[in-house]
């Protein structure tokens, strides 16, 4: 035990003191925000100027006033008139002021093509002329019968139709003008249309097997899978590499024969999976904290500045479920640490050991992935096998507890099953270690793997 | 052979790894309080024979006793291993490297303190301390490989080529310290292809080529046992002397001298009197004992 403390101790004070582990306890949080963020920042950025649009509105311009109007609007929720009218004075005035307002950021040149009794192709053949001389992005051809006939098609002729936002944004605006014009065509008063098409809102409310019904759910139980799914995927990704450096350390720097002299192949393995563990342990307890006291303090004092922030901080959960996250995060990581510690103990440097490793985050990817069929049928047959198999079940037992908790058996089975599985892990690399750790330079063939099992 | 006690003894001891047989039915004993040379050529399974004593490697067969008892994993803690194949944490410091494998062996606390520094000192090594040990020169590696087998006092001491790469003066700094073990009652198992300083220091011999044992016993025993009748000689004179062919079967001439290999009956004291009273000066005589090189050699090459 003395040694296996002191193999422990030296792989969690060798790591926890280097720069590394520093620089990722500050930087894993504000690398996560990035991660999270900034892709949907940049989904949503259009760079350059506005979408320069001409519409050929072939129904005597009782469509256009309308499209413009729902194509300026910045907002598509808010039901802003009067910046619309703005929008639609300054679009009146000159493209230059609206540019000056910096208004470049996704949104709407609109300028109307008067026909004057030309035939369609010549108009076209202008406005094509006109994209070509980079003047405009694109045009729409409303056709004449598109009020009063509901297969009728807009035509968008464009530079750029691979932008599937903007592309969906015009849909968008489109459908809601037509459809307003149709509805008022049919009758449906003006001030009336607004109103009466505004989405309705569900509220959801769980019922339990026993009949009754619980608090209303916000979903908070999901965004807390997620969070915990998450959160493992990052520790594995993160630690199950410092893990398998651990395991093939020794076999790099020739230390092994000396150790195996002194201490039991299976204790050093152990210990140095548990010294790894508890570095990662570490840093999440500091990130957790860090989010405590932040969740704690910082939204006090965030809205008193005035800030809403609400959402922000533990969501109201039953206290068992956090036992439960916690339990299927450990074993989540235990999971696939134990992958990282079995494929250490069979190659001999750490390159060779991140090759073999690919599939172990194809493997955790699938986990991820399975989340989402278990969500929509948490107590069917494949639900249930998928919780029991050790791999995806930290993330889909997870589910299936925050939708429809599963009988307690279940869910100890679950994690018997995980344990059991680490359990044999841990066992057969304990027997490839031993060996692979003497054969210095050489990586173990599948065979050889099972002759060395079959050994020791 | 002796009264002392044996400090490892090895009984039929064989290991294979798959159809490679790397110790074939070895039986060794080795005495306490002796340095014990385990000699042999590259892959000659001294290694895998050090690993089953170590207790790495269980025997596919027969037994392997250390200090009277069966192997165990608590004996291990009072071996002290160098291999040959060995390194060290290349980012740790020296002192916490050395804490470390001190634990390993149950050595803990001030104690484990104690011991640390006063190795480093005997080995000059102070001052590095505090450095990481991929700072340290090679030679200076090897000397805290060396204190981490010496640190939880063993009784058993097994160097598997302790003096490789190191530079004179440092090699007979830790010759030294060997000596002084094995006078404070330490058994050293020592294991090198180095004919020449097993020669110096080791009392027993084990040689063992192609898994097999082909020689054991006491150098002198060893030496005695090959001894082929010669003389090495300087001298003026006393040619008709070293022309008779019923003294002498064959005649090398050297730089520096003869080499005279007697007949068969004559002993080296008959032809010091007889030079002698041809007149002859007799600068140098001696009776030439093969060396442990000339052993191994001659035994090695003798089963290819």
């Amino acid at each position: 035990m003395t040694k296996f403390l002191a193999v422990v101790k030296r792989e969690y004070l060798q790591r926890v003191r280097t720069k590394f582990f520093a620089v990722m306890t500050v930087l894993g949080p504000v690398l996560l925000v990035v991660f999270t963020i900034v892709p949907g920042l940049l989904a949503g950025y259009k760079a350059g100027h506005d979408t320069r649009i001409a519409i050929v509105d072939q129904t005597d311009g009782k469509l256009y006033a309308s499209i413009r109007s729902s194509l300026l609007k910045q907002d598509r929720g808010a039901d802003d008139d009067a910046s619309a009218a703005v929008a639609e004075a300054m679009n009146s005035n000159s493209r230059d002021r609206m540019q000056k307002a910096g208004r470049s950021f996704g949104s709407f040149f609109v300028e109307q093509v008067y026909a004057g009794g030309r035939p369609l192709a010549d108009i076209k053949r202008e406005l094509n002329a006109r994209i070509g001389h980079d003047e405009l992005e694109g045009y729409l051809v409303i056709p004449p019968d598109i009020l009063q006939n509901s297969r009728s098609k807009v035509t968008y002729y464009g530079r750029n139709v691979s932008d599937e936002i903007t592309r969906k944004q015009i849909e968008d605006r489109l459908n809601r003008a037509v459809r307003r014009e149709r509805l008022i065509a049919s009758g449906v008063k003006e001030q009336d249309v607004e109103e009466l098409s505004k989405p309705i809102g569900m509220v959801t409310y769980p019922v339990n097997e026993k009949g009754e019904e619980g608090a209303e759910d916000s979903g908070a139980g999901f965004a807390m899978v997620f969070v915990v799914a998450f959160v493992i995927y990052i520790t594995v990704l993160l630690y199950g590499q410092v893990v398998l450096g651990a395991i093939v350390e020794e076999k790099e720097t020739r230390i092994a024969e000396i150790l195996f002299s002194s201490v039991r192949s299976t204790t050093l393995m152990l210990g140095k999976l548990f010294g790894v563990s508890l570095l990662a342990l570490t840093q999440m307890g500091i990130w957790v904290l860090a989010f405590g006291l932040l969740s704690v303090f910082g939204v006090g004092w965030l809205a008193a500045q005035g800030v809403n922030i609400s959402g922000i901080g533990l969501p109201h959960l039953p206290a068992l479920f956090f036992v439960y996250f916690f339990l299927f995060f450990m074993l989540g990581y235990f999971v696939f640490a134990s992958i990282y510690v079995f494929i250490g103990s069979m190659v001999t440097t750490t390159q060779e050991g991140g090759q073999m490793a690919m599939p172990v985050v194809f493997l955790l990817v699938a986990a991820l992935l399975m989340a989402s069929p278990v969500i929509r049928s948490p107590n069917s047959s494949f639900a249930f096998w998928m919780s029991m198999f050790p791999f995806f079940s930290p993330i889909t037992m997870l589910v299936r507890i925050v939708s429809q908790t599963p009988p307690v058996w279940q869910i100890l089975l679950s994690l018997t099953i995980g344990v059991v599985t680490v359990v044999l892990l841990l066992f057969l690399a304990s027997r490839i270690y031993r060996i692979g750790m003497l054969m210095y330079g050489k990586k173990a063939s599948i065979p050889e793997v099972v002759r060395w099992i079959k050994q020791s | 052979m002796s009264v002392s006690p044996a400090t490892v003894v090895l009984r039929n001891v064989t290991k294979r790894f798959g159809d490679f047989t790397a110790v074939n039915d070895l039986s060794l004993e080795v005495r306490a309080g002796r340095i014990f040379g385990l000699l042999g050529p590259n892959g000659a399974g001294k290694t895998t024979t050090i690993r089953m004593i170590v207790n790495i490697f269980a025997p596919d067969s027969g037994q392997v006793e250390l200090f009277g008892m069966r192997v165990t994993p608590p004996l291990q803690d009072r071996i002290g291993y160098l291999p040959e194949e060995r390194g060290l944490y290349k980012k740790m410091k020296v002192g916490e490297q050395l804490r470390f494998f001190a634990e390993l062996k149950n050595v803990n606390g001030k104690e484990a303190d104690k011991r640390i520094d006063r190795w480093l000192e005997r080995l000059k090594l102070s001052e590095w301390k505090a450095k990481k040990s991929s700072e340290l020169s090679k030679g200076m590696q090897q000397k805290v490989q060396f204190i981490t087998t010496v640190l939880h006092e063993p009784d058993l001491l097994i160097l598997d080529e302790p003096f490789s790469g190191l530079d004179p003066v440092n090699v007979d700094l830790l010759k030294e310290i060997v000596l002084e073990l094995k006078q404070a009652g330490k058994t050293i198992i020592f294991s090198t292809h180095q004919m020449e300083v097993a020669e110096k220091i080791c009392d027993d011999i084990c040689l063992i080529n192609r898994s097999r044992k082909v020689l054991q016993g006491s150098i002198r025993e060893v030496k005695r046992s090959f001894a082929r009748n010669a003389v090495s000689l300087r001298v003026s004179g006393g040619d008709a002397v070293l022309a008779d062919g019923s003294l002498v079967s064959k005649l090398d001439h050297h730089s520096d001298g003869v080499e005279v290999l007697l007949a068969d009956h004559v002993n080296g004291q008959e032809l010091l009197r007889q030079l002698l009273s041809s007149g002859a000066t007799v600068e140098k005589f001696e009776m030439v004992e093969p060396s442990l090189h000339d052993i191994f050699i001659e035994k090695v090459t003798e089963i290819e």
